[in-house]
């Protein structure tokens, strides 16, 4: 029954039989990546307004937490997050922020450098689900904590079987609503300067 | 002390004096303005808020719906969603606002800005139109608050938008006309404390 539920839920996915091995395989093959370079196409879904919006841009990532996103299209818009520290710029402003003075970056900060580190699993933060495809596993992580379950009422990671890379998150929010990051072009542990992350 | 003296007087000035106090009514029909009213099918707006020294930026889309009533949904550059409010033909809904926004006073504001913006109150019963030096004030009245679209004389083209009481400006707002009645951008500013919000539209060539 239930994997008829799940089939309902996520088409051509089925449970897979041994979730625990997979988590220990994805482990191992996260820790091994230390940097991942890539390309990512974003779509904000308005589900009751039926409307998409798609922006595009790019992504570095370094162990232990540098992020950054830069998006080009169809805006300007530059996110590092290093460490405890954010830099935000827009097409007006620039602006630094310590995660533990913001709540709401702190929060995105976590999701994105667990969901890229493939620590999302083991945190505890979620319970976790995962199913598979011919190609690629899904894990839905359902959040534990009440005030992200207000935000999120799922986040699903698209892992490639192949390289037990990510290859897309989706976040669902409780309303229908959802956004989508697909990364394309991904290159793994190439040489990122420290000086991509460098928040001055 | 002097100091203190002299800004004591003139913030009394200021509280005193009256945005208002040189309009005199004309027998002109406030209705002119409905030809200004903009016309958003849909529009995607790259958006800056700047609040009491905290600055904010996003995305912002507003819809008419097939039922005609106008949804506005404001989310950071990441997705994140700060809000959504329908505005109906009657009535004012909100969707989703995010906790820490999640307050009476930001939403009433919030909804009175948009709604004057979107001209939601050009069927006021004791609507009116008054002369000044810079040109007509047509005057929407809704309970306290008064909404105000200032023209040139003959409301050939829209000035500016305001809300207010009968003697004191509360809301500025500027539109620049675009395609197809679509606002290119939105300024909105307020003056009983700072919040600013700047909308640019966006053409989605990335989709």
């Amino acid at each position: 029954m239930s994997s008829l539920v799940a089939n309902a839920q996520y088409s051509g996915y089925k449970p897979v039989a041994d979730a625990a091995a997979f988590k220990v395989q994805f482990a191992e093959a996260s820790k091994k990546t230390n940097a991942i370079k890539s390309d990512f196409v974003q779509e904000k879904n308005l589900s009751l307004l039926a409307e998409k919006i798609t922006s595009k841009g790019k992504f570095w990532f370094k162990k232990d937490n540098l992020v950054r996103m830069e998006y080009t299209q169809p805006f300007q818009y530059l996110m590092i997050l290093n460490g405890t520290n954010v830099y935000v710029k827009d097409s007006q402003k620039e602006n630094k922020v310590s995660v533990k003075s913001n709540k709401l970056f702190q929060q995105i900060n976590k999701i994105m450098v667990d969901c890229v580190k493939g620590e999302a699993m083991q945190s505890g933060d979620f319970t976790v689900k995962v199913f598979e495809n011919s190609s690629s596993y899904l894990a839905e992580l359902i959040p534990v904590d009440k005030n992200m379950k207000k935000l999120f009422k799922n986040i699903n990671m698209i892992i490639e079987k192949k390289s037990f890379g990510v290859t897309a998150i989706e976040m669902h929010e409780p309303s229908g609503d959802n956004t989508v990051i697909n990364f394309v072009n991904r290159e793994l542990n190439t040489n990122l300067p420290d000086a991509l992350f460098t928040i001055h | 002390m002097r100091y203190l003296l002299f800004i004591s007087i003139v913030l009394c000035c200021t509280a005193c004096s009256s945005s208002y106090k040189a309009l005199q009514r004309t027998e002109a029909n406030p209705s002119c303005v409905k030809k200004f009213k903009p016309a958003f099918a849909t529009a995607l707006y790259t958006t800056q808020v700047d609040v009491i020294g905290k600055h904010l930026s996003g995305l912002l889309i507003i819809k008419t719906m097939p039922d005609s009533s106008v949804r506005i949904v404001f989310s950071n550059e990441a997705g994140f969603k700060f809000f959504d409010f329908g505005f109906g033909q009657d009535d004012f809904k909100v969707y989703y606002v995010f906790d820490q926004m999640d307050k009476k006073a930001v939403i009433k504001t919030l909804r009175k800005d948009f709604e004057l913006v979107l001209m939601r109150h050009l069927d006021a019963q004791q609507s009116y139109t008054a002369k000044e030096s810079q040109g007509l004030y047509h005057v929407f009245p809704d309970g306290r608050d008064i909404y105000y679209y200032i023209t040139d004389g003959a409301c050939d083209s829209l000035i500016r938008m305001e809300r207010g009481s009968k003697r004191k400006k509360v809301v500025e707002a500027f539109i620049q006309p675009g395609a197809d009645n679509v606002p290119d951008s939105i300024g909105i500013r307020h003056y009983n404390f700072n919040f600013d919000i700047q909308l640019k539209r966006l053409q989605r060539d990335a989709q």
